[in-house]
Order: structure tokens, then C-alpha cells, then sequence
């Protein structure tokens, strides 16, 4: 470890943070989707009438909630592909 | 990579530079034009029937009298968000909302159109102070208004760029097959996300608009019932159902 330049360290760090970033990132709003999915699938189930009503308003929140995730996506996109703490320490 | 980076193509006149994006952007609402066109003289009956859904979709989601100053805008935002969803399965070409500045515009489009039409719809000084009617609400409005903006931009660009993205990689892995199902995916993806696009933009002006309407019918008939009223109301309703059960 004592050979490693500091550039490699953070990206070595970076990579790793990427990738627990990612996974509770896309784990925690997916398990939240799911929950509302299933309330209104029960919904529609217990009333056959409201079904399309149902079905937008779960898209709108599906959409919003799935937001959360790709914020998660887009920080680990910056950090992969244009990292920053790289170009500001140590001059690109 | 190429998903990512946006190289310049050519200048124009020497000094403004065009990158890919405006490019893939003129040739999508040049396979717009010529598939309306094509359509036009083909099947009259399928584009007309393409419009009523778009009409059907809008009519669902927004709450309003009349629809029509509202459809040329948020029309012809579903049309070219679909195409340029949609547009990355022709090979060679990449879609132009993975590039983040034309979610950008496209949302700064619809926060500044729900104002206009809050202000046609209800002049100017009466929309304005609808909008800031408890005054410490103002700059919480306002910082809304920023992230409403963000959040419509971001969730376009992230769910493209993030599809474009995962094809791209496991096409450089596994060439065969998988990436048709990925492909798959992605097509609904931009589907959705042109829906979700448009019923926000149609939520957002229905409640500028429809705000002001229901408080200029509170103001015309006088009503100003406070919260505590109608609570009391309720609850002496309430007690009276239940005395009468019991």
C-alpha cells in the first residue's frame, strides 16, 4: 500500500464508494416502489371502477420516487467517469 | 465514452459551435415532420386516432374547463419527448435527451409556461399575488420552483442516459441477443418517462391555473369559512350520526 501515488488511493476509493453508493442507492427506493406498487394493485383489486385513476396516479409516483435512484446514479456517474476531487488536488 | 461525452461537430458561421445533441435534435423533428406527413397521406385515420389519445392523456390528468390553450404546449412536448426517447434504436443515432442541457431547457420551458398561463388566466398582479398569498411562503415558492426544474430535468436525463448506458456496456460485453432485451427495456422506459414528463407539465399548470379559479369563486360568493368552522361542523355531524346509531 505504501507504493500507491495518491491518485491511485482515490480511485481506488472512489470505486469502491461507487459501488455501495449504487447498491443502497438503487436498493432502498426500489424496496419503497414496491410498497407503493403493492397498495395500489390492492387498490385496484378492491375496486375494479377506479382502476385507471389508480394506475396514473402510481406512474406519477413511481416516477418521483424513482428520481431518488437516478440522483444516486447521476453522483456516481460524476464520480466515475469526471471525478473531481482528482483535477482539484492534484491538477488533472 | 460515447454515451457520455457530446463532441462538437461543426461551427456554425465561424463562431457558434454545434455539438451532436442540436444535431440528433433537427434530425428528430425532421423523422417527426416526415412521419406526420407520411402519415397524413397513408392513414389519415391513425394519426387522428394518435391524437386522441394524446388528447385522452391530457384530459385525464388535467382538471380544467377547457383544454385547448394547453394542447399545442404539452402536445407537442409528449411528441418529441416520445421521438427523441425513442429515437437511440435507429443504429447510429443516440438520443438527444441524454444530453442533460436539453432536459434542462425543456423543463425551464415548463416552469415558465405554468406562470404564463397562471398570469393569462388570471392577469398578471392577481397571479402573483395568488402565488405569494402567505407572504413567508414566498421564497419557499420560489426554491420550489428551482427544484421543480431540477427534478424534471434530472429524471429525464438520468432514466435515457442511464438506459443508453446499460445497453452500450453489455453490448461491449455480450454482443449477442441480451442487448435486444435491454433494448426492450429501454424503449419502455422512454415511453413512461415521456408520460411522466407530460402529465407532470400537465399537473403543474391544471393547479396554477385551478387555484385561482376556486378562490376567485370563494371571493365572488363571500364565503371565507374558517378551518375551526368547519370542524365544528363535522364533528357536531359526526356526534349527531353517532347519538342517533346508538
Amino acid at each position: 500500500m505504501e507504493n500507491l501515488s495518491p491518485e491511485v488511493v482515490i480511485i481506488i476509493v472512489t470505486t469502491i464508494v461507487c459501488g455501495v453508493a449504487i447498491v443502497i442507492g438503487t436498493m432502498v427506493p426500489t424496496w419503497v416502489e414496491g410498497k407503493a406498487a403493492e397498495k395500489a394493485i390492492e387498490g385496484m383489486a378492491r375496486q375494479p371502477d377506479a382502476a385507471p385513476q389508480l394506475r396514473t396516479a402510481m406512474l406519477i409516483a413511481l416516477a418521483l420516487l424513482e428520481t431518488a435512484s437516478i440522483y444516486v446514479l447521476l453522483i456516481v456517474l460524476v464520480l466515475l467517469f469526471a471525478n473531481p476531487l482528482i483535477t482539484r488536488f492534484f491538477g488533472g | 465514452m460515447d454515451v457520455i461525452e457530446h463532441p462538437i461537430v461543426f461551427t456554425l458561421f465561424g463562431l457558434l459551435p454545434i455539438r451532436d445533441t442540436v444535431v440528433y435534435t433537427w434530425l428528430t423533428m425532421a423523422a417527426i415532420i416526415a412521419l406526420v406527413l407520411i402519415l397524413k397521406v397513408l392513414k389519415p385515420n391513425l394519426l387522428e386516432y394518435i391524437l386522441e389519445m394524446i388528447i385522452t392523456i391530457l384530459d385525464d390528468a388535467m382538471d380544467v374547463d377547457d383544454l385547448h390553450p394547453y394542447i399545442p404546449l404539452l402536445g407537442s412536448l409528449m411528441v418529441f419527448t416520445l421521438t427523441s426517447n425513442l429515437i437511440s434504436i435507429v443504429p447510429g443515432m443516440k438520443s438527444p435527451t441524454s444530453d442533460i442541457n436539453l432536459t434542462i431547457a425543456l423543463a425551464l420551458i415548463v416552469v415558465f409556461s405554468v406562470h404564463i398561463y397562471g398570469m393569462i388566466k388570471k392577469g398578471v398582479w392577481g397571479y402573483l399575488k395568488d402565488f405569494a398569498t402567505p407572504i413567508f411562503m414566498f421564497p419557499i415558492e420560489l426554491i420550489g420552483q428551482f427544484s421543480r426544474t431540477l427534478s424534471l430535468s434530472m429524471r429525464l436525463f438520468g432514466n435515457i442516459l442511464s438506459g443508453d448506458l446499460i445497453v452500450a456496456i453489455v453490448f461491449s460485453i455480450i454482443p449477442y441477443l441480451l442487448p435486444i432485451a435491454l433494448t426492450a427495456v429501454t424503449m419502455v422506459s422512454g415511453i413512461l418517462q415521456a408520460f411522466v414528463l407530460t402529465t407532470l407539465a400537465a399537473l403543474f399548470i391544471s393547479s396554477a391555473v385551478e387555484i385561482n379559479e376556486e378562490d376567485s369563486k370563494m371571493k365572488a360568493e363571500g364565503k371565507k369559512t374558517k378551518i375551526k368552522e368547519l370542524f365544528n361542523r363535522k364533528f357536531r355531524k359526526e356526534m349527531a350520526n353517532g347519538e342517533s346509531k346508538s
